[in-house]
């Protein structure tokens, strides 16, 4: 082993081994290259994090690339600051390296649902960790000054400084993001930059001589331990306060947590969490259920919609002006309070629900349904997705059967009915459904950006042809693009499905196995 | 001995507990945090019935001529009449002890929910259940009919989805078959599972020279083939330990099954009743139930016989002869007015007597039981009405706990058709499946309401640590003689063989006289009562079985 012994590594009473001294040496090379591995997974995680989160993913890399360099290089100018106990101090920076490192996943998951000012934490937090991981390299260069020659030093520590860049950045796309997940590899970079404190420590036990920095490591350990098997917890609590935008409205109602969220002009309505619609492409959604049903009714006077407190559905209905009369029922009156009070929001729906043409009722809908007397030519069933048997009662025989009962002769339903794409079985049990009800069902879908691929079913009691005319002011619907609705590809043709009755409720079934095979939770559309 | 063993050995074990540490059984206060819970032990006039033994009723100072009088409105009086009315026989009064007819079918209700008091359900009746189906078309539950002339009964009325669970080793499992509890996967390789459920389809298949059913309904239509009936020797355990079946949870289902249908356990039940409960329905069963159980039956049986019925009515004497100078009387029924304290002779060319065998020795004059005295036991249930202020997450209708004495709960608003969330009454059943029912009912009558509410929660705490922060309100009901006891030798022994004989001019009608506690039977019985005294009295009719 050439050169001497720094000061440091040297116990002056009891002279170690060239053995031992070797072993620490490899020891802080090693610590070189955890170090430089964990340095750039947190950098490539508050990137990850923040393109997720904020959007933009090219201005959130650079700017955090551009932060976290800067930081480390403020780092490694405050390293000059430092010149005695440099073993105790490289400890005491790796154990904040992996607690601040380590817990920037839940901090930043969880302070963006918390906080307004996100990106003060974000940037912050960037900053932070930049700093510290800016004066690990210095600090190892000095303690290792006397093992090497200068140029054998720089050689040996940036090589494997950038060695381990390399394996960060081939790890955090290929195994990281796609096995681990976000959370938990903040926590196990976390818990690998302690090792290194924890080892250090046991090492260099002699030259820093102060125990109580083995606890802290030892403790700091334990916690990002714990941190690393919770984390699918974390994950789940984090997703649930977990909104990508501006929260501007929120408020439980006895039914359900209503959020609304707004960015640039973009307004985003949440119910328990689930996206209903987004103002940029909601047009699409609504245009597809609406019009070609209604518009292939001669007579249009009394509509009926059930579900669709948003009004959404409403506005596109007062469209047509042979409609003299619609019925909106809606569970739950937040919601319709909301898109009639609410000046901003009611916009959305051009204030169709303050229309005299239009009557609000609030009640369960198969309740209200039982005891209504109405005849209706055009109906609109906009239920959320069957994803529970009380909702999945909403889409059986019974319930179109009594739906039927109040059809005007000549009338047209409309039925949303989940995405043909990601719960083919779901979308054509329900249109089996409509014929075992006695009805004729003609299914079509439109594809809606923020929610994918979408199903609808109109129901008559006569054959159903698609309309050539629409009412003026359409963005979406053209009578070319309409027809083109009705032709299902490959990918969502009929598959053998049974009808969903109350008594077996399979659709509940189809579709849990549908959107199960998706990561993400259905979106259902507006209730 | 702590708590939970002393409920899971059951009532008797847990009276013999109290006795010998002589000290009286825990009846402290309501728990603090119990102290917002109401309710009551409520119904069934224990002490009224009780009079029967002690004697010393009024005489009656007023006299009724009637040409049929039928003593007891539970489900076989109440059939008995609606036949009779159906017939155009009017001339006829129904005698019922307690304020409301409907006996195990009663139902109560609050600003929640009606619910059921004891039965809850109705399968959907085969073909071979005429008056079954003829019931249920008249009380609109048949909509239409299929292609093949076969009714397609209302899907409201049809139990929903999801029917029914188990909380089995710390979670709810769904449904509730031998299948979900031994082989929930459906690999097929459970060899125990194989041979219960070929042995199944056997008995169900099973048709002898005259085409009988092994196990039918109702059970006079049964075979008498000696092979079938001789399961009727041995205990269900018995069967079970023959063929070597030693699955724990597939004893633990057949047991569970027992305790549901006859209030008896494995060991109690024997072998022909056991195997009558899998083997006397088609596979695929459907149920109908609703809000208030089968008091809904009730109700309508009662919209077309109310007039003829008087409640509160306690029958202390049924004689077999007219007195002299009653021109038509061949019986008298002397019953006190509970309400009035007054005391009421009918006279009546026929009786038709639908109250519970084990009443008729105190009661009828002359009456001596065909075959052993005491053959007729019954088990004791406790059921208790829970309101609460919202359900269990993912109720299904039937609710059960695996490895407990209680037969679990059901949701009083399974068929509802609203979305969305709130308050419920669940509908929770304790048989009291003890060898001694006696015993059993000693130790039912001692406890107080405090003691059954902790009785109840502790019980579906262990599925639902969260219960007694939703439940407001509970109602108990204690059923002496809830159940006929089908114990082995009952079925196919001489006192139920010969129990349809009637005593002068009096017929019989009840569903113990079946050994199997069920509507059908009770029904059955009451139509062929009513339908034979209208055959004695000449009246024409067309028949229902």
């Amino acid at each position: 082993m050439p050169g001497t012994m720094s000061p440091e590594l040297m116990d002056p009473t009891n002279p170690p081994s060239t053995e031992h001294a070797g072993l620490k040496t490899r020891a802080l090379l090693v610590s070189v290259f955890t170090i430089a591995t964990c340095g750039l997974i947190y950098e490539l995680l508050a990137g990850t994090i923040a393109s997720y989160l904020l959007g933009d993913s090219v201005t959130q890399f650079s700017t955090i690339i551009g932060v976290y360099l800067f930081a480390m290089g403020v780092g490694s100018y405050l390293s000059r600051y430092f010149d005695r106990d440099l073993i105790a101090r490289f400890i005491v920076i790796e154990i904040l390296v992996g607690v601040v490192g380590g817990i920037s996943s839940p901090v930043l998951f969880f302070s963006f649902g918390q906080i307004q000012s996100f990106r003060v934490v974000l940037y912050g937090w960037v900053t932070m960790t930049g700093i510290l991981v800016g004066l690990e390299i210095p600090f190892l260069i000095r303690i290792l000054e006397d093992q090497f020659p200068l140029r054998d030093l720089v050689s040996k520590v940036l090589s494997l400084d950038y060695l381990g860049a390399l394996a960060a950045s081939l790890l955090f796309p290929l195994w990281l993001v796609p096995q681990v997940g976000l959370m938990r590899s903040s926590f196990v970079f976390g818990v690998l930059n302690l090792l290194v404190a924890v080892w250090t420590c046991h090492l260099f036990r002699r030259e820093h001589g102060r125990p109580w920095l083995t606890a802290q490591a030892y403790a700091a350990l334990v916690l990002l331990l714990l941190g690393a098997v919770y984390s699918d917890d974390l994950t789940e609590r984090s997703e649930r306060l977990l909104y990508e935008d501006p929260v501007i409205f929120s408020r439980a109602s006895p039914y359900q947590r209503v959020v609304l969220t707004q960015r640039d002009g973009e307004v985003r309505l949440f119910l328990n969490g689930d996206l209903q619609f987004s103002s940029l492409d909601e047009y699409r959604y609504h245009e597809a259920l609406v019009h070609p049903g209604l518009a292939a009714v001669a007579e249009p006077r009394q509509a009926l919609v059930l579900g669709g407190g948003d009004g959404m559905a409403v506005r596109e209905i007062l469209k047509d002006d042979r409609v003299e009369h619609v019925t909106l029922v809606d569970l739950d009156p937040v919601m319709t309070d909301i898109f009639v009070d609410h000046d901003g929001f009611a916009a959305l729906n051009d204030y169709a629900l303050r229309s005299p043409r239009v009557e609000l009722v609030n009640a369960d809908a198969f309740v209200w349904l039982d005891a209504d007397a109405g005849r209706y030519d055009f109906i609109v069933v906009d239920f959320p997705d069957p994803s529970n048997f009380s909702l999945g009662k909403l889409y059986t025989t019974t319930f179109y059967r009594r739906l039927a009962a109040h059809l005007n002769p000549g009338g047209v339903m409309a039925i949303q009915s989940t995405s043909p794409l990601v719960s083919r079985q779901a979308f054509w049990c329900i249109v089996d459904t409509v014929r075992a009800s006695g009805l004729q069902a003609t299914p079509y879908h439109a594809s809606v950006p923020t929610f994918g691929e979408w199903g609808y079913v109109v129901a008559s009691r006569e054959p159903f042809r698609v309309p050539e005319r629409f009412p003026a002011g359409l963005r979406f619907l053209t009578p070319a693009v309409t027809r083109a609705l009705f032709e299902f590809p490959a990918d969502m043709a009929p598959v053998p499905v049974e009808v969903n009755h109350l008594n077996n409720q399979i659709l509940v079934q189809y579709h849990a196995d549908g959107w199960d095979q998706y990561s993400r939770t259905p979106p259902p559309v507006s209730e | 001995m702590t708590r939970r063993t002393l409920l899971r050995m059951g009532p008797a074990a847990a009276a013999a507990v109290a006795v010998r540490c002589s000290s009286p059984p825990p009846s402290s206060p309501l728990d603090p945090g119990r102290a917002g819970i109401t309710g009551a032990i409520v119904g069934a006039s224990h002490a009224t019935g009780h009079r029967l033994r002690e004697g010393g009723f009024p005489e009656p100072r007023e006299t009724r001529d009637v040409s049929v009088i039928i003593v007891g409105g539970g489900m076989a009086g109440l059939s008995a009449a609606w036949k009779l009315s159906k017939s155009g026989f009017d001339d006829y009064a129904l005698l019922e002890l307690e304020s409301e007819a409907g006996g195990n079918s009663r139902s109560g209700r609050n600003d929640v929910s009606a619910y059921p008091w004891g039965a809850h359900y109705l399968p959907v009746p085969p073909p071979e259940a005429p008056a079954v189906r003829e019931l249920l078309e008249e009380m609109g539950m048949v909509p239409s009919y299929g292609a093949d002339g076969e009714p397609i009964y209302d899907p409201r009325h049809l139990c929903h989805a999801p029917q029914e669970r188990v909380f089995v080793d710390g979670a709810w499992r769904d449904g509730l078959s031998a299948q979900d509890l031994l082989d929930p996967e459906g690999t097929g390789t459970v060899a125990v599972l194989t041979e219960f459920e070929a042995q199944v389809r056997a008995y169900r298949n099973y048709r002898d020279a005259s085409g009988r059913r092994a196990f039918a309904i109702p059970v006079a239509a049964s075979t008498t083939d000696a092979e079938i009936v001789a399961l009727d020797d041995i205990s269900m355990r018995d069967y079970f330990d023959r063929a070597g079946w030693s699955s724990e949870p597939l004893r633990w289902y057949v047991d569970y099954c027992c305790r549901d249908d006859y209030g008896c356990t494995l060991e109690t039940t024997s072998a022909w009743a056991g195997w009558h409960y899998f083997c006397s329905r088609p596979a695929e069963g459907q149920y109908l139930t609703w809000p208030e159980g089968n008091g809904r039956i009730v109700q309508h049986l009662l919209d077309r016989v109310a007039d003829h019925v008087r409640t509160g009515m306690l029958v202390y004497r049924v004689g077999t002869g007219g007195g002299p100078g009653s021109p038509t009387g061949a019986t008298e029924v002397d019953a006190v007015d509970t309400v009035r304290g007054t005391a009421v002779r009918y006279r009546a060319r026929r009786a038709i007597y639908a109250l519970p065998r084990f009443t008729a020795g105190h009661v009828i004059d002359g009456y001596a039981p065909p075959g052993a005295p005491d053959a007729f036991t019954y088990c004791p249930w406790m059921v208790a009405n829970l309101t609460v202020s919202r359900l269990p997450v993912d109720a299904a209708w039937d609710n059960v706990l695996y490895d407990s004495p209680s037969l679990g709960y059901v949701v009083a608003t399974h068929q509802n058709l609203r979305i969305a969330p709130g308050p419920s009454v669940l509908t929770y059943y304790r048989p009291l499946s003890v060898p001694n029912p006696a015993v059993a009912r000693t130790w039912m009558l001692e406890q107080r309401w405090d003691d059954w509410v902790s009785l109840v929660l502790a019980d579906l705490s262990q599925a639902h640590p969260e219960i007694e922060s939703l439940v407001r309100h509970i109602d108990v009901m204690l059923w002496g003689h809830a159940m006929i006891r089908p114990v082995p030798g009952f079925v196919w022994g001489a006192s139920r063989r010969r129990a349809e004989e009637p005593h002068g001019a009096i017929r019989f009608a009840h569903s113990d006289m079946s050994g199997i506690s069920i509507f059908e039977e009770a029904q059955y019985h009451g139509v062929r009562a009513a339908e034979a005294v209208m055959r004695d009295l000449g009246h024409a009719h067309t028949s229902s079985v």
